[in-house]
């Protein structure tokens, strides 16, 4: 009874703090494109700074009509949604976020992690499919090729840093860096740029938002969606921004380890740090093209991520 | 060899436009927006913009200068202008309209009634917020005419005139960043 | 389907929508039953689409991402221009104009003006030369700016589409003070221009080309034509050759782009451009990164022309004495500008009437729109969108 009522507590903790940061993230996002571009972006719904833009829209989302395409799949369009959100849920229980604070300290933390959100692909895939529409099929398919092949370097970017610190946990991994006070980036720096790069591809945002192309394929797989089905891709879509970032800095930017500042404000403070970072990328970089998306990752990230892994076991076997 | 080159010059440059191009962007992100917030704020007319004309009024006699001689009518490309001259009790002909129409639908603002006009009764308003849901309340009838040119800031442009621009719209500036 | 069937299939699944257009049918239909045979996927690109620049249809049938067939349709945006000025004087037709490439409102009044001149004879006062020199030039500017940030927008990078905006809004701000109005002129009439301008004009004309030299053109280049990702999506891409941009009647930018240094201005000189220094941007791959580079380069051109102008600018009126009623001479009248987009043509007929007989309009996007096929040869969707970015294509043009 008690562990049952203590799941509950982390699931609604998650589910609250997957709502906020939605909320948050999304205000952001449009705040700081607006200025990149010399714009105020949103101002008068209210709130400084118009911070209550997130709550008008979600509730104007809540409010619309709940809308099945003619010809749709009924089942896995209504259920693509939930699909790719349970992943953008499951994520949260293995984060460090302090060092103490975690929901639950699996040791194949790491496992976890990646299996959880190729997950993420299924939901995509599913709404693609389901809508009966063409654009959210190629968008489908889009999303498809490039999540499985992001997949790769993603998982081989993150071996470098498990090799070096022997287990999987990533409580573990960010208390090897608290211990030697040097965070993974220095020694793994090509191990971090390809876990970027690869992260950003896996997040759908440009330079490599091909799967949700506004000016190629409209909106890609969500074409079809709108109301409350929307909202929760633009939820799981802004989750797993973070959730992404944050895995980042647990592998390769130490974590809660900071001075001063307790362990989960350091957290918080660099998670948003790369995905401010990947914000500004965004608003910056025009998109590739799917034939460059694959060479990229196939023939360039791969690779180098292959290297990368041989280089840290061969240094670490001379050591 | 060549390739290699080729492969070296093709990263060099991806790691230098991306620093280069996210270096203006973050720049531009600390200067101040260009946004005009526009019901609150309202962008500087210039002088001389144009948009619907209207019907000037002399300030001696409260009267339209409009003599209903039928110039502006006739140079009107899409005809959107429509005048009844009067017709007295004495059943001879007024120099004065009995009706005077603009269709603001129809209106392309091409400012050629203006310039037609030999007795100084058009001129040029520079009210923009006319828009409306009925297509009948852009048909302006003589005493609206009347009353925007008296709540608006008109122009009259002859052709070939120069426009006195003063020198308080020279600094609401072109370079705004 | 092989490759080669699929790069022949393009002119033959355009003559079969043609067909089905001739027999009434929706091409669409046609090319989806055919698509059908084949395992393919056709989709309809607009009109209702983000990136069709105003209400363009592409039908496309696609193999996956790889496009097979292209068939453009046109038609949405038709408000019956040459109909509809048979029966307009010719100084209405001036304004009217400027609703055909609403991007380049001065270069179709001036192609308008410089028909109904010849026509009746009417002399210019050089200032009104020059003026509209100058004014085309800034007009040409402001559209370059323009396709610079949609063509951004269709390569997938936002910002620099709203930088775009921010210097055209100068731009027309300009264009506001001189013209009265901001997009849709109205400024040029026959015999000269509307108003003359004060100094305090051209003291800001020159502050804002000062700051298109120096801080916003360096920024475009920057920020995306000299951008690594940016080059990958345009080199190669959508690749003319010199006689296929020749043979389907290619002008301006898109034909310079090939090598083709054709340009109106130097070809044919109207106006006053012989009296001008300029050089004229070519390309020499034909691609959609040489079309863009071209109008990156004019924009730099164009400031140099407008320099020019203001040196040597007389002193005079604006606009020459005209008859209120012109009397045309009967006959056929061709007159023809380089607008931003291409060769604007105006083919006048009158019978000595105070209305035209019949006047056409030669469109540049109109034969630029055709070239989409072409361009798009064994191309992806993403290619196809930046294809149809480069043309820069202004359907108001295109439909009129």
């Amino acid at each position: 009874m008690n562990i049952l009522l203590y799941a509950l507590l982390k699931a609604v903790i998650v589910v609250a703090f997957l709502g906020l940061n939605a909320f948050v993230l999304i205000w952001a996002e449009r705040k700081i494109s607006g200025y990149i571009q010399r714009r105020y972006g949103p101002l008068r719904v209210g709130g400084p700074a118009g911070a209550l833009q997130s709550a008008a829209d979600i509730l104007k989302l809540l409010t619309k009509e709940d809308f099945v395409p003619g010809g749709a799949d009924k089942w896995l369009w209504t259920l693509a949604p939930a699909v790719s959100l349970i992943p953008a849920v499951l994520v949260y229980l293995v984060l460090p976020i302090g060092k103490t604070v975690v929901l639950q300290n699996l040791n194949i933390g790491l496992v976890f992690f990646a299996s959880v959100t190729s997950f993420t692909l299924l939901g995509i895939f599913m709404a693609g499919w389901g809508s009966n529409n063409k654009y959210s099929l190629v968008g489908a398919m889009r999303a498809g090729a490039q999540l499985f092949s992001y997949e790769i370097p993603l998982i081989l970017s993150t071996i470098g840093v498990v090799i070096a610190t022997g287990t999987l946990t990533l409580q573990g991994i960010v208390e090897a860096q608290a211990q030697h006070h040097e965070w993974f980036v220095f020694p793994q720096f090509v191990g971090f740029v390809v876990f970027y790069v690869a992260s950003l591809a896996e997040l759908n945002r440009t330079p490599f938002d091909l799967a949700e192309a506004e000016s190629e394929l409209i909106a890609g797989y969500f074409t079809e969606y709108s109301g409350i089905r929307w909202a929760m891709f633009a939820i799981a879509e802004y989750s797993n921004l973070f959730t992404t970032s944050a895995l980042g800095v647990t592998l390769f930017l130490g974590g809660w380890h900071g001075p001063w500042l307790p362990g989960w404000m350091w957290f918080l403070l660099k998670s948003y740090l790369l995905v401010f970072i990947g914000i500004w990328i965004r608003w910056t970089l025009p998109r590739v093209r799917i034939d460059q998306l694959m060479d990229l990752g196939w023939k360039f990230l791969f690779p180098l991520s292959v290297a990368n892994v041989l280089g840290t076991a061969l240094y670490l076997m001379v050591r | 060899m060549r390739a290699a080159v080729a492969l070296w010059e093709r990263l060099w440059n991806t790691g230098k436009s991306m620093v280069v191009g996210h270096g203006i962007t973050i720049r531009e992100m600390f200067h101040k927006p260009v946004t005009v917030r526009y019901p609150e704020e309202k962008p500087p007319f210039e002088r001389g913009s144009r948009s619907v004309p209207v019907l000037k009024v002399n300030e001696e006699s409260g009267l339209l200068n409009c003599v209903s001689c039928g110039l502006c009518e006739r140079s009107c490309p899409p005809s959107c202008i429509e005048i009844v001259q009067a017709i007295g009790a004495d059943g001879h002909r007024k120099p004065w309209p009995e009706t005077f129409q603009l269709d603001l639908s129809h209106c392309m603002v091409c400012n050629l009634c203006v310039e037609a006009c030999p007795f100084d009764a058009l001129e040029m308003a520079d009210v923009v917020e006319l828009s409306s849901y009925q297509v009948q309340d852009l048909i302006f009838n003589k005493e609206q005419l009347a009353e925007l040119w008296k709540t608006s800031r008109a122009l009259r442009v002859a052709g070939g005139e120069c426009i006195d621009m003063g020198d308080d719209t020279v600094a609401a500036g072109v370079v705004r960043s | 389907m092989t490759a080669d069937q699929r790069t022949a299939g393009t002119s033959g699944a355009t003559l079969a929508a043609a067909d089905a257009v001739d027999r009434g049918d929706d091409p669409a239909r046609a090319m989806a039953e055919d698509a059908a045979e084949h395992h393919l996927m056709t989709i309809n690109m607009g009109p209702q689409h983000p990136s069709t620049h105003g209400v363009l249809r592409l039908i496309v049938t696609l193999d996956g991402e790889a496009i097979v067939k292209v068939v453009p349709d046109i038609g949405f945006l038709h408000r019956n221009f040459e109909k509809i000025v048979e029966s307009w004087s010719f100084a209405g037709i001036v304004p009217f104009s400027d609703r055909n490439d609403y991007l380049g409102a001065i270069t179709n009044e001036v192609a308008v003006c410089l028909a109904v001149e010849r026509m009746a004879e009417i002399e210019v006062p050089p200032r009104a030369i020059h003026l509209r020199v100058l004014f085309s030039e800034l007009q040409r500017i402001i559209s370059h700016i323009l396709f610079y940030g949609t063509f951004g927008l269709d390569l997938g990078a936002f910002s620099p589409f709203m930088y775009a905006f921010r210097d055209r809004e100068m731009g027309y701000a300009l264009m506001e003070k001189a013209t009265g109005a901001r997009m849709l002129y109205g400024y040029n009439r026959l015999g000269g221009l509307r108003n003359d301008l004060p100094d305090s004009w051209f003291r800001e004309l020159e502050r804002f080309l000062d700051y298109m030299e120096r801080q916003a053109w360096p920024e475009y280049m920057a920020l995306l034509i000299e951008n690594q990702i940016y080059r990958e999506r345009t080199i190669g891409v959508g690749r003319l050759t010199p006689e296929e941009a020749i043979a389907w009647g290619a002008s301006g930018p898109i034909l310079r782009a090939t090598g083709v240094a054709w340009d109106l201005r130097r070809a044919a000189p109207y106006l006053s451009y012989d009296q001008f220094e300029f050089d004229v941007p070519t390309g020499k791959n034909g691609d959609t990164y040489d079309s863009a580079m071209v109008r990156m380069l004019e924009i730099k051109e164009s400031i140099r022309i407008i320099r020019q102008v203001l040196r040597i600018l007389p002193d005079g009126p604006v606009l020459g004495r005209v008859r209120p009623n012109i009397r045309p001479r009967p006959g056929d009248y061709y007159s023809r500008v380089e607008s931003p987009r291409g060769e604007v043509g105006v083919h006048l007929t009158t019978d000595g009437g105070s209305w035209p007989y019949r006047l056409k309009w030669r469109a540049p996007s109109f034969c630029h729109l055709q070239l989409i096929p072409l361009m798009a040869r064994g191309a992806k969707v993403a290619d196809l969108i930046a294809a149809v970015g480069s043309t820069d294509v202004i359907m108001g043009e295109v439909d009129r």
